[in-house]
């Protein structure tokens, strides 16, 4: 058993990486994999837009070399996801998200839309800021308790604050209130399958962080 | 035994919650003055849009647009699962997570303005509704598992969860008022962008979310009882059921729609004001 109560279906070690299953991780896992493959295998929809000033519609499409970018980029970030849904260890956990995070920035920045870029410019700066707070948390845990595995820490109870410097910088790096209110902008952008991964990684590391918190605490 | 548990719960969990949603319409259409439909009604609409021809906009993208409505039907059913078996409350915030982006997929995909209208403001929603719905793992400091069956267990020997955590219980009643229909934080669906991010499913696509939808108020109805009632005779249930959505309704035909930000702001203020008092309290910390 651990702490939320529920059964250990298994441990994976990767060298410094431990990778742990439960059922709740397990199911975020297969989630993230599952988008992951639909966006891969899934071609943009055409945006139709209303022409003002008269009766008429105008059709967007991506051009091909945007599309690959975007997609190659989205599965980057469909990996990190899906790598932050099962990490066991509290480091590569900030890692994961991190990358997530760039390649959040990195799906949108192939459009040419400004206020697009612009939203994600800011997110970018976001991003980078967030990385204090979120890598911090993770040393000071390391500090005070010895361990970055979130096996271990499941019975050692986390500093308050550390555990508030930790969601701050979650925050921050996935780019949600208070920090950036405006990342809904991002999904502005045409490539519903691209934009949807940004969507995915978000939500998905909010509900990894709440098991992590309840874990530290 | 759990599998055939949850495969005999469905069709009654979908029953209860397709007569609920014409109950709800019923409820809201008298307090209007009106006769209203009758509560079955969406159970014709919904064998009525099953036997309707299965299309597709030809400008969607079609892997997504077909999908999001499995999706949003393997969700609930997931849900369903947890809720039966007292599995962990995260597995149902990730059902939750599947269904925002159920909407998110199902008004991009279409390449429609009305659906992409419908997807954006489900983004913004999404800030507010997943702190909202994450609050409730507050309630773990106190009974120390996540496991629905535990807290129901804690339930039985401390009493219910509604008076020791109200504002826990307060942000889940807003996240089943922002997914029942005609609410003012349904933002996602409403009239001014025809019907939101649902406007470009029709037909069979349409009887699938509403399957997914009626499987969807029960589960949350459940977790609402399981959460904060805990223990009760079948009829407790049932009465409890009603009562949640006899108050849904009332709130949902007196209260005027809200503009997507203040809808945003509503509901990420109860949020905020349950972690603040909690944290206050020393509850979290």
């Amino acid at each position: 058993m651990i702490g939320l109560g529920e059964s250990l279906i298994g441990l994976i070690k990767l060298g410094d990486i431990v990778l742990y299953l439960t059922p709740t991780t397990l199911t975020l896992f297969l989630i993230a994999v599952g988008f992951t493959v639909v966006m891969a295998l899934s071609r943009p929809e055409t945006q139709v837009e209303l022409v003002f000033g008269m009766d008429g519609y105008k059709k967007s499409e991506i051009p091909m070399g945007e599309i690959k970018f975007r997609r190659y980029m989205a599965i980057v970030c469909g990996v990190a996801t899906a790598g932050t849904m099962i990490t066991g260890d509290i480091f590569d956990f900030a890692l994961f998200v991190t990358l997530a995070g760039i390649a959040d920035v990195g799906i949108v920045a192939a459009t040419k839309k400004p206020q697009v870029l612009d939203a994600a410019y800011q997110y970018g700066m976001t991003l980078m800021i967030a990385g204090l707070p979120l890598f911090g948390a993770a040393a000071l845990i390391l500090g005070t308790t010895g361990t970055l595995s979130l096996h271990e820490l499941d019975t050692i109870r986390v500093s308050g604050v550390v555990a508030v410097l930790f969601i701050l910088g979650v925050l921050g790096e996935i780019g949600v209130a208070p920090f950036y209110a405006a990342k809904a902008r991002l999904f502005r952008a045409l490539g519903a399958p691209y934009i949807i991964m940004i969507h995915v990684s978000t939500l998905l590391i909010i509900v990894r962080t709440v098991e992590i918190i309840v874990t530290l605490l | 035994m759990e599998i055939i548990r949850t495969l005999l719960m469905i069709p009654v969990a979908f029953l209860v919650g397709i007569i609920f949603l014409g109950l709800h319409r019923k409820i809201i259409a008298r307090i209007q003055g009106r006769p209203g439909p009758p509560i079955q009604q969406e159970l014709y609409h919904l064998l009525k849009f099953f036997v309707k021809e299965m299309t597709a906009p030809e400008t969607a993208s079609k892997p997504i647009y077909f999908g999001v409505v499995a999706l949003l039907i393997g969700a609930w059913m997931l849900g369903l699962t947890v809720i039966v078996n007292g599995y962990n409350f995260l597995i149902l915030l990730a059902v939750f997570t599947m269904h925002k982006l159920v909407e998110h997929g199902a008004g991009l995909s279409s390449g429609s303005p009305y659906g992409k209208f419908g997807g954006v403001r489900s983004v913004y929603s999404t800030l507010a509704e997943h702190p909202l719905f994450a609050v409730l793992a507050i309630v773990y400091l106190k009974t120390n598992s996540l496991m629905i069956s535990d807290i129901v267990a804690y339930q039985s020997t401390h009493g219910p969860l509604l008076f020791q955590f109200p504002l826990c219980a307060l942000a889940t009643y807003t996240i089943m008022l922002s997914k029942v229909h005609h609410s003012p934080l349904a933002i996602v669906m409403a009239k001014d962008i025809v019907t939101g991010y649902k406007t470009e499913h029709f037909g069979v696509l349409r009887a699938g979310i509403l399957t997914g939808e009626s499987i969807e108020i029960f589960v949350l109805m459940s977790l609402f009882m399981l959460v904060y009632i805990g223990p009760a005779p079948l009829w407790g249930y049932a009465l409890g059921f009603i009562l949640l959505l006899v108050s849904l309704s009332f709130i949902s035909a007196l209260s005027p729609m809200l503009a997507p930000y203040h809808s945003v702001m509503f509901e990420g203020s109860i949020a905020s004001v349950a972690v603040l008092y909690y944290l206050l309290k020393g509850v979290i910390l």
